[in-house]
């Protein structure tokens, strides 16, 4: 429902138009690529570019944490009974058992050290939210371009199949098959097993149902490259369609695929947090952000442990808060009248 | 005009049957890919004495035995036709609509959606004329005074509706505003409007306000980007060159221009709502659509699930239908 | 299982606050709170808020739907202890707190059954003049046909309930009355009703507890002409205080005054509050947050109150003092699928219960207060059998005893441990959480645990209670809860013990005991008369299981259960190990 799909709405209002040949630079003494004047656009945005700073060290703590796991610098699993008190199973130590030894706090009732389990969260949250976009991304581009370019009855179909998409209730299917999928036990299917398995179908869920939103986006982009002077022109000295789809029109898609995958990105790093809430989520006690919340909420912790609620949740808020900064700002770089 | 509806209305139906045929087939097919029996499906609604003629029995009753082209007939029939149900005593049968008796409970499953309809109704439409005023409101201003205060700070509080976690908001709104200062007691309590209106209101504020902090956060985003595209246009350059007075320039041309995509979009989102907002009810306990659907999940009470799927999908091809004509008739461009 | 029970908390009925405690059962007529009644665990030994004031609407919430309401087809303890508002059993167990509450007492009948034929016959008698609630008579025809309509005949059409009378009484090949050719529906053999007032049982072996089956709801009395079938559940007639008055499968239901009901005729219940409502399908969250804030009369699942609502009843001596922290009679422990391997050897299987942190375990599943007590036995304390005893020494190493693990692992041939998988129910936290807690403390001693989740709808039908599927996907560790259905060994053993009872689905015997001895012991128990001697097979089945490491307990399970202030007559009822819903009212 609302939640994960809505920043989605927000693409189709405005719609993005690159301006195909690099009109402002040509004026200019040495002409500039149309990327290189998004870029110097960018760089003016200061909110941007903090959202983008902050999404690289994100990303860099994620792939630093795969490491340090592995070198046994990070420990997820052992509980430290003695830090808990028994009967309300909060920490016992300074807001959330804050301390050298875990300078984030430990989780109630293990008193599992939060820090390590924040920064594996990230692995999860990321690794779903980029595939899953990355999915969509794929799917949507490839439909959307066909349906545009070609028109006609092609366009029809696929317009049509979006639109059955687009009336599945999103969330439901996504819980309802995340849940059967993960009843298979130990066991594997599809060739995959353990957590695996379970990243592929939170994957699969997301990013497969979330195709048309990009597929009605690109199709409409498609449409109107379509009938530019430079596509008539490649068509014109016999270029077969393949070749004009992949060299003139893809270019120029690149923009709007860009915009709209960093605006994905963070419904689905909320989407996962969903499904983490209602039930569904990886193995124990491998943590994701949206579980570490989901946990938090569903067992009332704010009350007992404010701080367990916290970093999760600040995790999560600045996570997204920054992808859809940088998406705002590519946005306005890529297209001039929209600021 | 009346070929266009009928298409459209044609088109709609399509859709639903293909909606009905997936959710069947993901229902159906999932469980057996991952490996599980006839015996085993079954065995969930036969408690706890499951020997082999309880098993039969309750394979039968379902139709779980029957190939799977013939259960996905017997599921349209049951709407078309309604269907007869032994309880034992006697036949009870259910009218169409019915959607079938629900294996977990035994109660026919239209019934059990038409009662929490109106919990979904109340929540969605209450949050949706919130939204609606406070983000197109909160839009058109921040567009029309660009780069001032009030837009920064619109703007920035909207992002951060847009970055929380909706079932996190909920929870946060009930810690504070119900367990830590009463204001509302009642929250999360649900009291039908047709019983107590007051009541009513006081056990939806929450929900309400919850729901749509986050819609009216991406509302108003929309309305400004929108907004401000719109007042570059040159027609309403040429209706201020006429001498229009500015307000009547923004309300009677900018705004008017700038609601309509907003209206497509509304149409969508009041759709999926209707249902079921899931995060929403399961956060404040409401018991509507969207609660409903995840305990039919979570009892894997087919019947249950089909219905409910069936019910969203249909409010979503119904609102956009709806917002198709609308645009057919505002909308001089629209060929149809 | 479901079936939560019993307490036999040591209470001394002497000396306590209320004279209501231990005597009549009956309060004074006002509803004035006396200081001292509010105390933590006040309810536990005398009756809080003694009172006969009349009025108001008790609102009870269920944060799912329950099994059933139709007394034929309910295992929910809840439900049993619930159901005499609306449905009168044969007997009853004493409305009194302390194990005075464990005594048998005639509720329907006019007395205890009387065993004729050694042992084969048990006769009882109904009261007289006693009406359903549209004024009809109830006659022991009613009760005869709620027994052939309820689960132990009938499972196709009422699926819920327990069996015991198809496994006790002498014509097991009976089809149900659903499927009854005879006229008045009254095929079942074995139950005669001589005449309006007399009912007699006829066993295929003795039962010497067979008293106890007499508790059971299914022995509330059902009018065939009345009876609906699956649909009964939305109204079933009141033969009790109170009567339905709407009912939806989704969001609950509301019982009214029964006016055909007559106290006289039955000293067991109360009917105090003009109307019951009770919600179904509230989130844990939100039932905690509405007791404290009074919205809600009470919980109505006596599961206790959850994780946040437990460090707010701790961290508040006023709150505090409104609780009461009651053993359940249930038993949570992990039972060792010997047909497993490595779980064969059972050397293998005591590195487990050696190595297992105990009280990481507790505090996983709640900790003392929310969770319970370390559990070292099978049988839980408030069964007849329990004594005392600690072979492995849980209570000396609580957090487990690696060096001994590690000679049990050595002695098992496995001396660098071994890697299997552990279920638990996906959608019980705590459950999660003991798993988890297991995972960690054996993987000191070498064994990796990979934990599986299960959705609990099917756990027993699909999953832990598969005997092939367990054995297939090396799952040798499966969590489970047992609670006696009556406060006896028997209660608690014949359905988990039991070699004869292993079933390809829905077993509960999941640790696949079947050892001829215990079979033969628990057939001389059953036939046995003398209750003492009982007891003392009962402790020697719990000791043999103990010793052959074929579980390992986790606790004796402890609900905190909050007593909302406004609620009169509250009190442990120690039979179903929550509060006596059947009594309740409200001060205003």
């Amino acid at each position: 429902m609302a939640a994960p799909l809505e920043p989605l709405g927000d693409p189709v209002g405005s719609p993005v138009e690159v301006q195909p040949t690099a009109g402002v630079g040509a004026k200019a003494i040495q002409g500039r690529s149309l990327g290189q004047i998004a870029w110097m656009r960018l760089k003016r945005d200061r909110w941007a570019m903090a959202g983008g700073i902050v999404i690289i060290v994100l990303v860099v703590l994620a792939i630093a944490s795969v490491f340090l796991q592995k070198a046994g610098l990070l420990d997820i699993a052992t509980p430290h009974q003695n830090l808990i008190n028994v009967n309300t199973d909060a920490p016992t130590g300074f807001f959330g058992g804050i301390s050298l030894a875990h300078p984030l706090g430990i989780d109630p009732q293990f008193g599992r050290d939060m820090l390590s389990r924040i920064l594996v969260g990230a692995q999860y949250s990321l690794l779903v939210a980029f595939s899953a976009t990355v999915l969509s991304v794929i799917i949507g581009t490839v439909m959307g371009v066909i349906a545009g370019y070609f028109g006609g009855w092609v366009d029809t179909v696929i317009n049509w199949l979006m639109n059955v998409f687009l009336a599945f209730p999103l969330l439901l299917f996504a819980v309802a098959l995340t849940g059967v999928v993960q009843s298979i036990p130990s066991g594997s299917a599809f060739g995959l097993s353990g957590n695996t398995l379970r990243v592929a179908v939170l994957v699969f869920v997301i990013g497969f149902f979330n195709w048309p939103y990009i597929g009605r986006i690109i199709r409409g982009q498609t449409l109107s490259l379509r009938e530019r002077e430079f596509v008539d022109a490649s068509r014109s000295v016999g270029a077969r369609s393949f070749y004009v789809l992949w060299h003139e029109l893809l270019p120029n898609l690149v923009g709007p695929i860009l915009v709209y995958s960093t605006l994905l990105i963070p419904t689905n790093i909320l989407f996962e947090a969903a499904l983490d809430f209602l039930g569904v989520g990886l193995r124990l006690p491998t943590p994701s952000w949206g579980g570490l919340l989901a946990d938090a909420v569903n067992n009332q912790y704010y009350s007992i442990d404010p701080e367990y609620v916290l970093v999760p949740g600040l995790a999560i808020f600045i996570s997204v808060m920054a992808f859809n900064l940088l998406g705002d700002g590519l946005r306005d770089a890529l297209d001039p009248r929209s600021r | 005009m009346i070929t266009f509806i009928i298409r459209r209305l044609i088109s709609a139906v399509l859709m639903l049957i293909v909606v009905s045929m997936a959710t069947f087939a993901v229902f159906f097919l999932v469980p057996r890919l991952a490996g599980q029996t006839t015996e085993q499906l079954a065995a969930q609604y036969v408690g706890r004495n499951p020997t082999p003629e309880v098993l039969h029995a309750a394979i039968v009753k379902f139709g779980l035995d029957k190939p799977v082209y013939l259960q996905y007939w017997e599921f349209l029939k049951t709407i078309v036709a309604g269907e007869n149900y032994d309880t034992g005593t006697s036949l009870a049968h259910c009218p169409p609509p019915c959607f079938g008796y629900s294996f977990h409970n035994q109660q026919p499953v239209w019934p059990q959606m038409l009662a929490a309809l109106p919990v979904t109704a109340s929540l969605a439409i209450g949050a949706a004329v919130l939204w609606l005023v406070a983000g197109i409101g909160i839009g058109v201003l921040s567009a029309l005074r660009r780069g001032s205060w009030f837009d920064r700070a619109a703007m920035s509080a909207a992002l951060a509706g847009v970055s929380l976690p909706v079932f996190f908001t909920a929870l946060l709104s009930l810690a504070l505003f119900r367990d830590t200062i009463p204001l509302f007691p009642d929250a999360g309590t649900y009291t039908p409007l047709t019983e107590n209106p007051a009541k009513w209101f006081e056990s939806l504020v929450l929900p309400w306000v919850t729901l749509a902090f986050l819609y009216a956060a991406l509302y108003a985003r929309l309305t400004r980007a929108g907004m401000l595209e719109t007042m570059n246009e040159d027609f309403i350059r040429t209706a201020r060159a006429k001498g229009l007075r500015e307000r009547r320039v923004v309300v009677k041309h900018g705004l008017r221009a700038t609601l309509t995509p907003i209206v497509t979009i509304f149409g969508l989102d009041i759709g999926l709502l209707i249902g079921g907002a899931v995060l929403t009810e399961t956060a404040f306990s409401l018991p509507g659509l969207g609660r409903f659907a995840i305990g039919a999940i979570g009892d894997q009470d087919l019947p249950e699930i089909l219905g409910v799927t069936m019910l969203a999908g249909f409010f979503v091809v119904f609102a956009n239908l709806i917002v198709d004509i609308l645009y057919a008739v505002i909308d001089p461009r629209v060929r149809y | 299982m479901k079936r939560k029970h019993t307490v036999a908390f040591i209470a001394v009925c002497a000396g306590l606050s209320l004279a209501a405690a231990c005597g009549s059962g009956s309060g004074g007529s006002s509803g004035s709170t006396s200081g001292s009644s509010a105390s933590f665990n006040a309810g536990m030994t005398s009756v809080v808020n003694a009172s006969n004031h009349k009025g108001g609407v008790m609102k009870l919430a269920l944060t799912n739907t329950g099994d059933s309401t139709d007394p034929g087809n309910t295992y929910y303890a809840f439900n049993w202890d619930f159901s005499r508002l609306y449905a009168r059993p044969l007997l009853t167990y004493a409305p009194q707190p302390g194990a005075a509450g464990l005594k048998l007492v005639p509720d329907l009948a006019t007395s205890l059954g009387q065993v004729t034929d050694n042992g084969l016959t048990w006769t009882y008698h109904i009261r007289s003049g006693l009406k359903f609630e549209d004024g009809s008579p109830i006659t022991t025809k009613d009760v005869k046909y709620a027994i052939e309509r309820s689960t132990a005949y009938a499972p196709d059409v009422l699926p819920n309930g327990p069996t015991y009378f198809k496994q006790y009484l002498a014509d097991p090949s009976y089809q149900g009355a659903y499927k009854d050719k005879t006229p008045d529906k009254m095929g079942l053999t074995s139950v005669d009703t001589p005449n309006d007032t007399t009912i007699v049982f006829h066993l295929s072996q003795p039962f010497s507890e067979f008293d106890y089956l007499a508790t059971l709801p299914q022995t509330a009395p059902v009018p065939p002409d009345k009876d609906t079938g699956a649909n009964y559940q939305t109204h079933p007639i009141s033969s009790g205080p109170y009567m339905f008055k709407s009912f939806n499968p989704n969001t609950g239901f509301t019982l009214v005054r029964n006016p055909n009901w007559n106290a006289a005729s039955d000293p067991t219940v109360k009917q105090l509050a003009d109307e019951i409502d009770v919600a179904y399908n509230v989130s844990a969250a939100d039932v905690d947050s509405r007791q404290f804030t009074g919205q809600l009369s009470m919980d109505l699942d006596g599961r206790g109150v959850a994780t946040a609502g437990r460090a707010r009843i701790l961290g508040n001596p006023k709150l505090k003092a409104q609780s009461d922290n009651p053993t359940t009679g249930f038993l949570a422990y992990f039972a060792l699928d010997k047909q497993v391997a490595p779980l064969d050897n059972v050397n293998c299987r005591k590195a487990i219960l050696d190595g297992a942190d105990h009280t990481s375990l507790q505090t996983a599943m709640g900790g003392p207060i929310g969770g319970g007590d370390i559990a070292t036995t099978m049988l839980p304390p408030n069964d007849t059998g329990y004594v005392k005893s600690d072979v492995y020494g849980f209570l000396q190493n609580p957090h487990g005893n690696v060096t001994k693990a590690k000679q049990d692992l050595a002695a098992c041939g496995k001396p660098n441990g071994f890697t299997m998988n552990v279920s638990v129910r996906s959608d019980r936290p705590a459950e999660v959480s003991a798993g988890q807690a297991l995972q960690a403390s054996l993987s000191k001693v070498g064994i990796k645990l990979q934990i599986d989740q299960f959705p609990s709808g099917q756990y027993y039908t699909n999953f832990a209670g598969a005997p092939a599927y367990l054995k297939s996907h090396n799952i040798g560790i499966a969590i489970t809860g047992w609670g006696a259905d009556w406060p006896s060994g028997f209660g608690f053993l014949s359905q988990v013990v039991d070699g004869r009872s292993i079933k390809p689905a829905g077993n509960t015997n999941i640790q696949m005991t079947n050892d001829p001895q215990i079979n033969a012991m628990l057939d001389a128990a059953a036939k046995n008369s003398d209750a003492n001697a009982r007891t003392k097979i009962y402790t020697q089945i719990d000791q043999k299981i103990m010793a052959n490491a074929e579980i390992l307990p986790i606790v004796y399970e402890k609900a905190l259960l909050y007593r909302n202030p406004n609620v009169t007559n509250v009190f442990v009822d120690q039979a179903y190990g929550q509060f006596n819903y059947a009594v309740m009212g409200l001060a205003n």
